[in-house]
């Protein structure tokens, strides 16, 4: 592990509550954790852990009951363009074209560009996602798959230091999902900034997702939300498909995550017998 | 499609009866019915023209359908009229003369479209002007835009038609009330469906938008503006139609211009020709412009 100088995201204590109906709820307790310059992390727990909402406070959409949230050694407060979000659904405008929802998102952080400029790189990005030849494009008219590439391209082409994304496959179906998570890394990979990788936040429930893409992997446990485990993934990255890698130790590695979640359900509904 | 498909259709049969019905000699005579003759064989090229060109066969059947209902009409206005005498002919005139008289009147005719438009144009824009801003910046608070849908559905609820006796006290010339009405009758509903479209804006595009840190102003015309336009052409629309229901209804009162005056004072003459004339020809400008406003909308709104 590398220093704390390093530390592009740090998150101390965090709690985040929420009010619905007139009561209150706590979505995360007492969360720590640090992103490293250049690292993907992912953070994964079962639905309603908090995940979503703990990358809402680093999106800067939601904030922060007490705990610090650090970016860049300075406190976040809101949203900011240092960061690039990938949603699951409705990333993309409905009513801007592929081109336009990109060019938009570039227009935000160059603001030394013209229009011409901006649409030409927004081709560009187009191009490294695979979706040349559709910039006239309205979301509506492509599909889940190809929406979210242009939802890559969006946040690639704003090129922030941080890339958020929030279950960003999850809608997908395993084909266009493989292909993605494929065409994410070779981006993440190729895609430089001051000779460093993006740091990358990456929400999932899909563990198989989670240590693909992962330098490491934070598993999460709910009622409340907080961080039960962080684990470091010991594969290198060219061995974690199933046809190039070792299976004894990937299924050890799997069952060690999964044993978190077990662990953790089993002590949400208190030891008691459930029927399922 | 096949030549069988685009020429061999009932409807130019509807118009070789229409044409026997007006050939055979009857109880009365139309000196005008050339002038009937002369519209449907227009009307007949026409529908030619379509089928030659068209590229849908659905679109092509819809069109020749519609015509045909009108040749059907036709006969039976003029079996009604002319060849039996069942129908009076002061009220119910031969259609050729009522062709003849819309011929005749032509240029009193556009003037009386343009004052009736003229005033649309001028209350319409001047509530759209400031029904759709106002309610962009009112609804974007969730708050305010509560409070004020609440009090839109009180004023939404007055006809605007009870607002002329004020108008007239209230404003110098008639010219003037006539555009308020239009104005209150158009504004309210484009106002209440843009607050109704702002506040239905999907969360998640909200939140895309506010991750890319969007200034206030982008933030209400390119994202709210846009999100909300499916809903704000619901307003407008409806707005459209119940300006034209007051207008013509205010034009009665006391205009001295516009086709609903046209309508009153030839009908006060017991000139029933002139007053189908205006009936007619306020229906195809109303046909005319709910047209354009469609075209408009499926421009806006083709990424739906």
């Amino acid at each position: 592990m590398k220093g704390d100088d390093d530390m592009k995201i740090e998150i101390k204590d965090l709690t985040v509550d929420y009010t619905e109906k007139n009561s209150r709820f706590t979505a995360l307790e007492n969360v720590s954790f640090g992103v490293n310059e250049g690292e993907f992390v992912s953070i994964v727990g079962s639905s309603g852990c908090g995940k979503s909402t703990l990358l809402s406070v680093l999106e800067g959409i939601y904030k922060a009951a007490s705990g610090t949230v650090n970016i860049d050694g300075k406190p976040v407060s809101g949203t900011g363009t240092n960061r690039g979000v990938v949603f699951q659904h409705y990333s993309l405008f409905p009513w801007m074209t592929t081109r336009a929802n990109i060019a938009f998102g570039i227009r935000q952080v160059r603001h030394d560009l013209s229009r011409r400029q901006r649409l030409e790189l927004a081709d560009e990005y187009l191009k490294k996602v695979g979706l040349e030849g559709y910039g006239n494009k309205y979301p509506s008219q492509l599909s889940g798959g190809m929406q979210q590439r242009a939802a890559i391209a969006r946040a690639l082409a704003m090129d922030t230091d941080i890339l958020l994304m929030d279950e960003p496959f999850s809608a997908l179906d395993p084909k266009n999902r493989k292909d993605l998570q494929d065409l994410l890394l070779k981006l993440w990979e190729g895609e430089e900034k001051n000779g460093r990788k993006k740091t990358v936040v990456f929400v999932t429930h899909d563990i198989d997702e989670a240590i693909l893409l992962s330098d490491r992997i934070v598993v999460m446990s709910h009622h409340p939300g907080t961080v039960a485990e962080v684990l470091s993934v010991p594969f290198d990255r060219d061995h974690r498909r199933t046809d190039s890698r070792d299976e004894r130790s990937y299924r050890s590695f799997r069952d060690k995550i999964m044993n978190v979640f077990w662990a953790q359900v089993y002590n949400g509904i208190g030891g008691q017998e459930v029927v399922i | 499609m096949t030549a069988k498909e685009r020429y061999l259709r009932p409807v130019h049969l509807l118009f070789v009866v229409l044409l026997v019905i007006v050939a055979v000699p009857g109880k009365n005579t139309d000196e005008y019915a050339l002038w009937l003759v002369g519209t449907a064989a227009v009307i007949e090229a026409v529908t030619l023209a379509a089928s030659a060109l068209f590229k849908k066969k659905q679109s092509l059947q819809l069109f020749t359908d519609i015509v045909g209902f009108l040749y059907v009409f036709l006969s039976l206005w003029t079996l009604a009229t002319v060849k039996t005498g069942l129908l009076k002919r002061t009220l119910f005139p031969p259609f050729g003369t009522i062709i003849h008289q819309f011929y005749e009147d032509r240029a009193k005719i556009i003037v009386n479209i343009g004052a009736s438009l003229s005033i649309i144009a001028q209350g319409f824009f001047l509530a759209l002007i400031v029904a759709i801003p106002l309610g962009l910046v009112i609804a974007s608070n969730a708050r305010a835009g509560n409070a004020a849908s609440y009090i839109t559905k009180f004023f939404s609820s007055i006809p605007p038609i009870v607002y002329i006796p004020y108008g007239i006290a209230l404003l110098p010339t008639l010219h003037s009330c006539s555009v308020m009405v239009v104005f209150l009758a158009s504004f309210w509903p484009v106002f209440a469906a843009t607050m109704s479209g702002v506040m239905g804006v999907d969360k998640k595009i909200l939140d895309s938008a506010r991750v890319l840190s969007l200034s206030r102003l982008s933030m209400l015309f390119e994202i709210y503006l846009p999100a909300a336009l499916p809903q704000i052409f619901l307003g407008v629309n409806q707005g459209l139609s119940v300006s034209f229901i007051l207008l013509t209804s205010a034009e009665m009162i006391g205009a001295q211009d516009g086709m609903g005056y046209y309508v009153k004072n030839y009908s006060d003459f017991g000139d029933y020709t002139r007053t189908i004339v205006g009936l007619l020809v306020i229906g195809f400008v109303v046909i005319a412009v709910t047209f354009a406003v469609g075209k408009v909308q499926k421009a806006l709104l083709k990424w739906k």
